[in-house]
């Protein structure tokens, strides 16, 4: 099993630096080969793992009697790390039809190698911040998502891309501060560099440590203060948004936010508190952001803002002692990747075949595109948690066990009512601009849409599949 | 393997002193770029060499105890040779533009590569003498060596920049004089013996039976001597000025070699001091000088316009880090600033010699002027890209791995602010940086400017210095593993 995770990590970074050499024709290609075994990888860990459910942790990297770097595979690993793959190879295949000279809004000419390049490193060091079993090797792996983001949002190349990118790196590399901080307390206080030794602090000392990871982990997930790279990332390619900003770099914060509170038995309610009132204050500004938003990348921006807002909240109640919300965390970080992959991968094909994406002028898409129409509906069903589809199971997990512990907290039950308004006003919201965009008669832009190409239409139809059947993979798993 | 014993501290000043006189000798350009080569291999393979006896727990003593060779000595003869050659082998390819563009004639390149050999030389004297006497001399020696070439190129500027150099370095060496007399009048007053107290080996063994209120006089002296040639703030006005009128593979070795050899001094002095006045005095005075230069460096290159000075004054920056290692003090600490300097040298040749091509591409260094490098020229343009990340600490280059040992030595020693200031500064050299490679590597460059990168001899030791940076982010081989930590006990107890 060690090398299906393995594989995950080194396939992709290997492919990295390989697809910048090969000639140009072949990049597509190799890129797409190299996530799909990376994808391989994953799913064969995933099933692997499903048969034999055996959790363990291998040290890797040992230098004078300090590890520095494991690998951990346990339910959450795995679960997260397919997501990563399977998303990263769907993305792949999905930038071999977007990144043309055919696309209407952004004709790519130049610097495919570099942006599949940069892609693949994203995947591998996504992977490797999953699996990692040390804080030095988190810290590590999400400095080098930082840095592949930037090469990514800044892709274009012209002063406003540039820019964004520079707020992304800066963001969340001072939020990162933290980490170094908790990582090298954590190794001052126990001599080792392992999460688990987190369970070693005092009381105290674990306050330090998990403010440090905190404010890390809202840096990379776009939460209060840090938020303001992420909807000017949207200046991206739209694959970019889609992977980074749906699915890996902005769930690298909640994941490591829930990789460190699983590891540590108790972990001070205060942090609970903290992280709990953060994530309520994100989520409501995120929804009052909603309304001004013409343009629909940036919607989708200030809506994974507040889906992130939803799992802080998940995870800092489980720290109050839910079992329900931990898993109900988890569920979301996987059901929402795919939702939310799906609505960036709409909004990319909208501006592929119209050359807009904005809401104002996009009418009646089911009718002349249908199977954008489809994924549009299935991915806004989706995020505002309608059954069948995925973010209805995880939301519900969440905000049930918000009110059993909210019955001996009160704090929580303020919260997580104010969440339930949210999540019904998010829906009504949705549903607005589903009504106005998918039905009814082509507007003037998406009438004179283009048809998609095929490695487009076959990833949006995956990705419909996985609204309506990812949390089973998650329930079945957690079982 | 050839058994060469301790005379291998004879070979290694005499092969740069041989080559450095038969090219002032030469006049043709082929013959010197031949003898340079050999010369730089020679040191390269000599200073590998005298690793491996190290390694073997050897330490070596030659003409009655003058020429010395420890795990430190080790350290910084390694460094001298690997880093000297590529920073010579870089050399080759630049000068050889300048030949042809008629900048230079071919005396002109004898001239540079005999006194590249001198400076050599005197950096590896510094490095292997045992007396802090010979020491001193061989440090105020490579001011002298390495004056020559800063002002190669003869321009008003470059002069200017030389006299400064001269004068502020050979002021501070003054006082690193001083703290030398102190620190042998004070060892003469336990052993009556001159030469004994000349000797840093006989020093270190009886650093606790010197005078306590002496000794910390001395390294008040030496610490601000030799600091003002490693280019700690305050003293550190002569270098931005400096780095950036020498040519570029000149500006590698001075920040990437001799800086070094001249903070190799100060750590001389550290277990002897250490020992005869307590760790709290030291360890605060170089927190403080280490935290100082950061900050004021940090600031510095976020305003600067050229390239070149902004490099420069990230050199000041990075001799802050180490000195905060050193203050952060414990076996990881010296650890941390042991394995900065190396990762330092690597990463500011790099840089440095990276600046060279730029320069020449764009006939500018002005950072508002230089565009799109990636696309103009991409290799050079992904190695500056490379080289600033690693500058900036970001993995996986191995500065990364040394700033977080400096950061968690710090909070070690019990200083928690200091080192959340110290983030802080890090953290405004890190955005001055990256929208440096923004600005200028990513992004559109000038119309008229024809693509191309520079020639394969420019590129190759680039290419050396990016694989050795980038490999030891990853993985420390065990020998270096084990020179460190032998270094590491030279520091702190001078076994």
């Amino acid at each position: 099993m060690i090398w299906y995770a393995l594989g995950s990590i080194l396939l992709p970074v290997l492919g990295s630096p390989l697809v910048l050499f090969l000639p140009e024709r072949h990049v597509k290609k190799a890129s797409q080969i190299f996530s799909f075994l990376a994808f391989t990888s994953g799913l064969l860990l995933l099933i692997a793992f499903a048969f034999n459910r055996a959790s363990f942790t291998r040290e890797l990297v040992t230098l004078n009697g300090i590890n520095y770097y494991g690998v951990t595979i346990d339910t959450l690993s795995v679960l997260v790390n397919f997501m990563v793959v399977f998303l990263g190879w769907l993305i792949c295949t999905y930038s071999a039809g977007y990144m043309s000279p055919d696309n209407k809004e952004h004709p790519i000419k130049e610097g495919v190698p570099r942006f599949y390049a940069l892609m693949l490193l994203f995947i591998g060091s996504m992977a490797g911040v999953v699996f990692s079993s040390t804080l030095l090797g988190l810290l590590f792996f999400f400095e080098m998502t930082g840095l592949c983001s930037w090469g990514l949002i800044g892709f274009y190349g012209d002063q406003k891309s540039r820019n964004s990118a520079l707020w992304a790196i800066i963001l969340t590399h001072t939020a990162a501060l933290g980490l170094y901080v908790a990582t090298a307390y954590l190794y001052v206080n126990t001599g080792s560099f392992s999460v688990t030794a987190l369970n070693k602090l005092t009381d105290a000392g674990k306050t330090i440590a998990f403010t440090g990871i905190l404010i890390a982990c809202w840096g990379k997930s776009a939460q209060l203060p840090f938020h303001p790279w992420l909807p000017r990332a949207m200046v991206a390619p739209t694959p970019v948004s889609a992977y980074l900003h749906a699915a890996s770099m902005v769930k690298v914060g909640v994941y490591i936010f829930a990789r460190t509170v699983l590891a540590t038995g108790s972990v001070p309610q205060v942090i609970g508190q903290a992280g709990a009132i953060m994530a309520v204050v994100t989520m409501i500004y995120g929804f009052i952001m909603y309304f001004p938003q013409d343009d629909m990348k940036r919607l989708l921006a200030y809506s994974t803002i507040t889906q992130l807002s939803y799992i802080f909240l998940a995870i800092s109640i489980s720290i109050y002692g839910s079992r329900m919300a931990f898993n109900g965390a988890v569920a979301h970080i996987f059901n929402h990747a795919f939702a939310k992959g799906l609505f960036f991968l709409v909004a990319g094909t909208l501006s592929y075949t119209t050359g807009t994406r904005l809401l104002s002028r996009l009418k009646g898409i089911l009718n002349k595109i249908p199977v954008v129409g489809l994924g549009y509906i299935a991915a806004a069903m989706a995020i505002a948690g309608v059954p069948p589809f995925n973010g209805f199971f995880s939301k519900f997990m969440i905000i049930i066990s918000g009110f059993e512990i909210g019955r001996h907290y009160p704090l929580i039950l303020a919260l997580i009512i104010v969440t339930v308004i949210e999540s019904v006003g998010s829906f009504i919201w949705f549903l607005k601009w589903m009504g106005a965009n998918v039905l009814g008669a082509p507007s003037e832009v998406v009438a004179s849409a283009a048809e998609p190409p095929l490695a487009i239409k076959f990833v949006l139809a995956v990705l419909m599949i996985m609204t309506l059947i990812s949390q089973y993979i998650v329930l079945f798993l957690l079982s | 393997m050839i058994e060469v014993g301790e005379n291998i501290l004879f070979y290694l000043p005499a092969v740069p002193l041989g080559t450095a006189l038969l090219a002032f000798g030469i006049r043709s350009r082929r013959m010197v770029e031949v003898v340079h080569f050999a010369g730089i291999s020679s040191v390269a393979l000599l200073s590998l060499l005298l690793v491996q006896y190290v390694l073997r727990g050897q330490t070596l003593l030659a003409l009655d105890g003058m020429l010395y060779a420890d795990g430190l000595t080790a350290l910084l003869v390694l460094i001298i040779g690997v880093v000297g050659f590529l920073d010579g082998f870089y050399s080759i390819g630049y000068l050889r533009h300048d030949l042809a563009q008629g900048q230079v004639d071919a005396k002109g390149a004898c001239f540079y590569y005999g006194f590249y050999h001198l400076l050599l030389l005197t950096m590896v004297l510094a490095a292997i003498s045992n007396n802090i006497a010979i020491m001193w001399v061989a440090i105020e020696a490579t001011t002298l060596g390495s004056a020559f070439l800063v002002g190669f190129y003869k321009h008003k500027t470059a002069a200017e920049a030389v006299w400064k150099y001269v004068l502020i370095c050979s002021v501070g060496l003054a006082f690193a004089l001083y703290g030398t007399i102190l620190t042998y009048s004070s060892a003469f007053a336990v052993v009556q013996d001159a030469h004994r107290a000349m000797l840093w080996t006989e020093l270190v063994g009886m650093a606790r039976g010197l005078d306590p209120q002496v000794m910390k006089l001395a390294f008040v002296f030496i610490l601000i001597g030799y600091g003002a040639k490693v280019g700690l703030v305050p003293m550190h006005t002569w270098l931005p000025d400096t780095y950036s009128e020498a040519p570029s593979p000149v500006s590698a070795l001075l920040s990437g070699v001799l800086m070094k050899c001249v903070l190799f001094g100060i750590l001389r002095y550290y277990p002897i001091t250490l020992q005869a006045v307590g760790k709290e005095f030291p360890q605060t005075l170089l927190l403080i000088f280490g935290l100082l230069s950061v900050g004021v460096a940090a600031f510095f290159i976020l305003v600067q316009n050229d390239i070149k000075r902004k490099l420069a004054y990230s050199s000041v920056e990075h001799v802050g880090i180490i000195a905060t290692g050193l203050g952060a003090g414990g076996p990881l600490g010296i650890l941390a600033a042991l394995f900065h300097v190396i990762n330092h040298s690597l990463t500011k040749s790099l840089l440095f010699c990276t600046v060279g091509n730029v320069a020449r591409k764009y006939g500018t260094r002005d950072a508002q002027k230089i565009r799109g490098m990636l696309k103009v020229a991409p290799f050079t343009g992904f190695m500056f890209m490379a080289g600033l990340l690693a500058v900036v600490g970001a993995p996986p280059f191995s500065i990364f791995v040394s700033e977080f040992m400096t950061l968690a030595a710090g909070l070690q020693g019990g200083y928690f602010w200091p080192m959340i200031l110290f983030l802080v500064l890090l953290v405004i050299v890190f955005v001055a940086f990256i929208i440096l490679i923004s600005d200028t590597v990513l992004g559109f460059p000038p119309e008229d400017l024809p693509r191309g990168d520079a020639g394969w001899l420019c590129l190759l030791p680039l290419g050396i210095l990016f694989l050795l940076m980038a490999g030891l982010g990853i993985h420390v081989p065990a020998p270096l593993n084990q020179l460190l930590q032998g270094a590491v006990s030279v520091v702190l107890g001078g076994k």
